[in-house]
């Protein structure tokens, strides 16, 4: 029972990553990426390939991060003439592209049967007894070191600039910002961001194939983001969190319901998935937790209930 | 050989344009891309699915109940998903449609399971001509495809309803100050891409094995036709998707098949870099 838990703790961390990758495009910046899989898939597979050449696993994932932040920023050049609709074709094609690739180029990624046996980093200093819980903590410290950079970003000017950019790049723009090196830059970020997770992801299952990046994935992170509050990276986290619990929650359903096999549980969850996402546009759009913003102190106070003199 | 490719690619051309001409109706009218596009065609072609194999009745009839009844099923989407996200902005509308996919690509995994199922039709021997082969399905999906092309044409043409729904792409304030009752052309969009979606689910189950990823085949070179061709521009989308069929077929000459999506993916990015309202866009895309 630990170890399922320490499993689906670091299947979490993984989830959060990607998540706040995609906040720092979507929520921050207001750009759509439907390709996030496939950065995870190409950050996984940077990482795998190098460090099954023999690189040292830090260099590999700094490899990986500068490659997924490069193709980011690539993808996000491709759409600066057009509005942030084209971006979300782009990314979308993208990521068919990246499974394309992985599926078929085997000489380089295995194929379909994905590339097994990538080395875990530390193995032998820490042992493979206390390895998963060792593996967990280093998850959750990258996560807490994201998290702190992206707040420290969202609180700086740039973060303001950020939001400036995606509520409305008019008057970001005349108000001197350069918006064209703003996205990119996030986009850049957020790339860098899914390298990190992918490369968790490999060295957890030490094993990768192409049916780990879905479009799935992809989902979840859109629901974490839309769940916590667009931009929030604390509320965030307590959507990524909730939304796996649910989610492993209903891998309890066949015991309740004995005539679905398999197939059709999963179909349920991913309808509820989809339900989910929209009911939360709809009902909830602004999510769990308020966007940082400047004026919060003073906004608070200025939404508190006047007092009504009847006590 | 040369004369096969170019044959592949008119019919693989024409059964894109049916859904390309949908999306880019759609984004004339509400302004938003459609993600769920892909989804709406592998329902539609299980819907199909059902009638011919399930009730046994033959294709003929079960196509043309699916074009009857899958508008339905679209304006029923409408009303649960965009309705109440209408002045929400482009982006959530888009997302909504991502997870309107998942829905309805999962409703069909839940009913009908992973495999791959076909229509219950004779297998022909393709018609010969000057050394070209021409499938059947070639012929139905062509006769298919140009008929609805020109039912929309007449539609928007010269119907009072097509006057309005190009009334209301063109500029909605405009057309709600004469009077032009939008709920009514949203509906009537909708019926009408979603019948162009269930012909087009149809001649793509009919060209292939139905499984529940089907219209994940179909999305990217959906939205790269209707991109090239300039969003929103009818005749765009069709020229576009002939275009591409074009392209996607005579690329096989240089590319691996298997990267055909690919081709499409880059004309997407030739297109936006170099001629980012497309060939026939007269609108000012918004920045």
């Amino acid at each position: 029972m630990i170890a399922y838990l320490v499993t689906i703790a670091t299947l979490v961390s993984i989830a959060v990553l990607i998540a706040m990758a995609l906040n720092v495009q979507w929520g921050m910046c207001g750009m759509v990426n439907f390709g996030l899989a496939g950065f995870v898939a190409l950050g996984a597979y940077t990482t795998a390939i190098l460090t099954l050449a023999g690189w040292p696993a830090l260099f590999a994932v700094a490899a990986s991060v500068v490659v997924c932040a490069v193709m980011g920023g690539l993808l996000s050049l491709i759409s600066m003439r057009l509005s942030e609709d084209y971006l979300a074709i782009v990314t979308l094609g993208f990521g068919e592209i990246v499974r394309l690739v992985t599926l078929n180029e085997g000489w380089l990624t295995g194929g379909a049967l994905g590339l097994p046996g990538i080395p875990r980093p530390l193995v032998e200093t820490i042992g493979s007894e206390n390895y998963e819980t060792a593996f967990l903590a280093g998850a959750v410290l990258i996560v807490a070191i994201v998290y702190f950079g992206l707040e420290r970003l969202t609180r700086s000017p740039v973060g303001a600039a950020l939001r400036a950019v995606r509520d409305d790049d008019l008057v970001a723009s005349s108000l001197g910002r350069n918006v064209l090196l703003l996205r990119v830059k996030a986009f850049a970020l957020g790339g860098g961001i899914t390298a990190i997770a992918g490369s968790l992801q490999a060295f957890q299952f030490s094993y990768i194939d192409p049916s780990q990046f879905t479009a799935i994935m992809t989902a979840y992170a859109f629901m974490a983001v839309i769940a916590g509050g667009r931009g929030s990276h604390r509320g965030l986290i307590l959507g990524a969190c909730s939304i796996m619990f649910l989610l492993e929650a209903s891998r309890f359903l066949k015991d309740v319901i004995e005539v679905l096999d398999n197939a059709q549980i999963a179909a349920i969850r991913l309808i509820l998935i989809g339900a989910g996402l929209i009911l939360l546009l709809i009902f909830r759009p602004q999510g769990l937790m308020r966007e940082y913003r400047l004026s919060a102190p003073r906004a608070t106070a200025a939404t508190a209930p006047p007092p009504t003199g009847k006590e | 050989m040369f004369g096969q490719l170019i044959v592949n690619g008119i019919g693989t051309g024409l059964i894109v344009a049916l859904p390309a001409l949908a999306l880019t109706l759609t984004f004339g009218i509400l302004r938003f891309p459609n993600f769920a596009i892909g989804a709406m065609l592998t329902f539609s072609a299980y819907m199909a699915w059902t009638f011919n194999v399930l009730v046994g009745v033959p294709l003929i009839v079960s196509a043309l109940l699916t074009i009857l009844l899958f508008p339905l099923v679209a304006i029923l989407c409408d009303a649960a998903v965009f309705r109440p996200l209408r002045d929400r902005g482009s982006i959530t509308l888009l997302v909504a449609s991502m997870g309107l996919s998942f829905v309805l690509e999962n409703i069909c995994r839940l009913f009908f399971g992973n495999a791959a199922r076909n229509f219950d039709i004779p297998l022909a021997r393709p018609h010969r001509l000057f050394d070209l082969r021409f499938t059947n399905e070639f012929l139905i999906a062509a006769a298919v495809s140009l008929s609805a092309m020109l039912i929309v044409y007449l539609i928007l043409r010269w119907s009072a309803l097509g006057r309005a729904m190009r009334a209301v792409a063109d500029n909605p304030n405009l057309a709600a100050a004469r009077g032009i009752d939008s709920g009514r052309v949203i509906k009537a969009t909708w019926a009408l891409s979603g019948a162009l979606i269930a012909a087009s689910g149809v001649l793509v189950g009919m060209d292939r094995a139905i499984d529940p990823q089907l219209g994940w085949n179909y999305i990217i070179v959906c939205f790269a036709a209707a991109i090239l061709g300039g969003l929103g521009s009818p005749v765009g989308a069709v020229v576009g998707a002939l275009m591409l069929g074009l392209i996607g077929e005579l690329s096989t000459l240089v590319v691996p098949t298997n990267y055909r999506v690919g081709v499409a993916f880059a004309m997407i990015g030739v297109v936006l870099l170099l001629k980012p309202n497309g060939l026939f866009g007269t609108r000012e895309i918004v920045k």
